[in-house]
């Protein structure tokens, strides 16, 4: 197939100088389609053959709880469903009840539950800041929300959990207002500088937390570890309090599934549908600091997963808020679930943090849009 | 340009020298206090006796085998990366370029912990001599650069698109550099400040000596280079019509940053910013002469690292917070007001 074509654009090519203008057309058109499908990450495809978005969500449902069960079963060791069962439902104090209840239960849990606040952040920024590749990462919300945890334990002697996630919140509205606030005075910065703004600002927060964390010993070791991004040992109350943040910031941003569609567009456009634009933005910050704030005091800084789930879940189930958002949900949850069981195998028998894996593959995902030019 | 008085003014060559020796000036005073500021004060007439081989002997204790080397590691390393800064800015002609951001540093880390984790025992000594440490650095940092602009192709030529490039790929360095920690043994993890952050805390006189022999050569394929280094201003083709930016000579400069840059990285860790502000400061001081701009670099380099690791023994004593934390803290702003300014329209 491919040496005919070559053949064949061989033998035109020398005429190409001399076509009529139909014919340029015919190429012009030809590049441009090519163009639009390289872009696809943006735009959604219509095929007949593809599912309809309920089914899809469908299926990631069913494919988040295979995750979960596998979450449950793998790691140093290799339970079966039935000790899952048993430990489960008919708890008695085996070994094997113990790990799977007291261990591998709240991480199968808080995996998910993180994913999925950090996807449903992701596509809520991605559109706000109509940059496809701004991310609480990105934009430096995460690492002002650890920061704000770090403080919040050591300066003010917050202990409660629900406490901390409280400042992880307000860290990441703090965060989220200081750099959209330093890209409009500067009158419309371009979306790569607006992430290189937010980059800046979170290697910033992380060199204060270095500085924190190395002059006060004692909490040194305990907020390390929850530093690096990790869903290992916490305990099942860490879930309970970061439930209620990311339940109330996944019901605000579905309720601005409809405003947000017209935002996609421009300003201009939005105003002229009817959107009050100040109010939209103001609310859908705070879901973003609510679901940002909980995945962080959850799981510590976990990179770059709000970067690589909104991008999956358009191409599954296309621009439309209604379902891009319950999609980017299900997504982070599956994408955080089988990070997690990645990270006990790569480096078997020690375990990994969940933080590096994601960062490799947010790494290879943010080079593969810069490369194709996607913002 | 901030200051385009200094960087149109004619002939200012006596007044770069004097500058020079100015700051070659403070650059000893900072050093000499950098061993006198401590838990006990050493005069600075004194530190210079035991320099010169006098003084007492508890005070030759202190200055030669606890400050001593942490001053002359911070220099070494402060110098070198400042330089390695200065080289990438101007061959890149992106004021916004330095190890740090381009992901060189943490190339650079990623080849030292792969070379422990690597070349270590059950006993968690190593098994080839420490000296190759900078080569693998050196391997690490050449890795990351080369990356970089082999991916960014023809983006290279927008300094913003080039940046981050470079942060993404510096985020996958530092990722695999926390897993390869944990494969490694346990008392690297120990020192992870230095990996993370950049610290010259635990510095030994081995360690500093093989910075210095690395630097001769690097240092000199440095001056040799640097007649090649394009003026700011000059665009690609002019470059290269009067014989610069020659593709040679580019991929030189690249490896001679990524050298100078893993030297620092090998023993005292990513300091993060020197390479981006020392390069301005000595634009701001002698303009865009090179030979001083290059000397003046180093010179503010190894003061920014001497000094920040001075006042973290100052401040937060006895706690040893590690120096490249403060430089982050101080370079961050920085280079959000360079990104902010709107004369620059590199988008």
């Amino acid at each position: 197939m491919d040496i005919v074509g070559s053949l064949n654009l061989d033998k035109y090519s020398p005429k190409l100088d001399g076509c009529t203008k139909s014919e340029t057309n015919l190429t012009v058109n030809i590049h441009f389609r090519q163009t639009v499908t390289l872009s696809n990450a943006v735009m959604p495809r219509r095929d007949a053959r593809r599912l309809s978005p309920p089914a899809i969500l469908g299926v990631l449902a069913a494919i988040l709880l295979v995750s979960m069960l596998a979450s449950l079963t793998l790691g140093y060791r290799i339970y079966g469903l039935d000790q899952v069962w048993m430990a489960l439902f008919v708890p008695d104090n085996s070994e094997s009840a113990t790990i799977i209840a007291g261990l591998r239960l709240p991480r199968a849990l808080i995996a998910p539950l993180t994913g999925a606040a950090l996807g449903l952040a992701g596509t809520i920024v991605q559109t706000l800041a109509r940059n496809r590749i701004a991310s609480p990462d990105t934009l430096g919300l995460n690492g002002g929300a650890a920061l704000a945890v770090v403080l919040a334990s050591i300066a003010f002697d917050v202990q409660s959990l629900s406490g901390l996630s409280a400042a992880a919140a307000l860290g990441a509205l703090v965060t989220s207002l200081v750099v959209f606030g330093v890209a409009a005075s500067a009158g419309g910065l371009s979306p790569l500088k607006i992430v290189l703004v937010g980059v800046t600002f979170a290697s910033l927060s992380h060199a204060i937390v270095e500085v924190f964390l190395t002059s006060n010993e004692a909490q040194l070791q305990q907020l390390l570890f929850w530093l690096s991004g990790a869903f290992v040992d916490r305990p099942m109350s860490q879930v309970l309090a970061g439930l209620p943040f990311v339940a109330l910031g996944a019901v605000l941003a579905l309720g601005l599934a409809r405003p947000l569609d017209a935002l996609q567009a421009d300003d201009s456009t939005a105003q002229s549908l009817g959107v009050p634009l100040s109010l939209v933005r103001g609310i859908a910050f705070l879901a973003v600091a609510l679901l940002t704030g909980a995945a962080v005091s959850m799981a510590g800084p976990v990179a770059f997963v709000g970067l690589v789930v909104p991008h999956a879940a358009r191409h599954l189930v296309g621009l439309r808020h209604a379902w891009q958002l319950p999609a980017a949900a299900l997504c982070g949850a599956v994408y955080a679930t089988l990070a997690d069981i990645a990270a006990r195998f790569v480096i078997y028998p020690v375990e990994a943090p969940v933080g590096a894996i994601t960062a490799i593959v947010g790494a290879f995902v943010l080079l593969l849009l810069l490369r194709r030019r996607a913002a | 340009m901030t200051m385009p008085t200094l960087a149109l003014a004619p002939r200012r060559m006596p007044g770069r020298w004097t500058i020079l020796a100015i700051v070659a000036a403070l650059f000893v005073l900072l050093g000499l206090a950098g061993i006198g500021f401590g838990s006990t004060w050493i005069p600075l007439d004194r530190v210079a006796t035991i320099l010169l081989g006098g003084g007492e002997r508890t005070d030759r204790l202190i200055v030669l085998s606890l400050r001593l080397p942490r001053v002359a590691a911070a220099m070494l390393a402060g110098g070198a990366i400042a330089l390695a800064g200065y080289q990438l800015q101007r061959i890149t002609r992106n004021e916004l370029a330095s190890p740090g951001v381009l992901g060189v540093v943490d190339g650079a880390a990623l080849g030292v912990v792969l070379f422990m984790a690597i070349f270590s025992d059950e006993s968690n000594a190593l098994v080839v001599p420490v000296a190759w440490q900078p080569l693998a650095a050196a391997l690490g940092a050449l890795g990351a650069i080369a990356l970089v602009f082999i991916l960014s192709g023809r983006q290279a030529s927008s300094a913003i698109r080039l940046l981050l490039f470079g942060i993404a790929i510096a985020a996958a360095a530092k990722a695999l550099t926390t897993i390869f920690m944990l494969v490694g043994p346990i008392y690297q993890a120990s020192q992870a400040a230095r990996w993370l952050a950049g610290a010259v805390n635990e510095v030994n006189w081995g360690e500093i000596q093989i910075m210095a022999i690395c630097l001769v050569p690097a240092l000199l394929l440095a001056a040799l280079l640097a007649r090649h280094l394009p003026p700011a201003d000059l665009d690609d083709v002019s470059a290269q019509g009067i014989g610069l930016n020659v593709p040679v000579y580019r991929i030189l400069v690249f490896a001679n940053a990524a050298l100078l840059t893993a030297i620092a990285v090998s023993f005292v860790g990513g300091v993060g910013f020197i390479g981006l502000i020392a390069p301005h400061l000595a634009r701001l001081l002698v303009g865009r002469a090179r030979l001083a701009g290059m000397l003046v670099t180093a010179l503010v380099g190894a003061m920014m690292l001497m000094g920040a690791d001075l006042l973290i023994r100052v401040a937060f004593s006895p706690i040893e917070v590690p120096a490249g934390t403060l430089t982050a803290i101080l370079g961050a702003p920085y280079f959000l007001f360079l990104l902010m300014r709107k004369d620059k329209a590199n988008g």
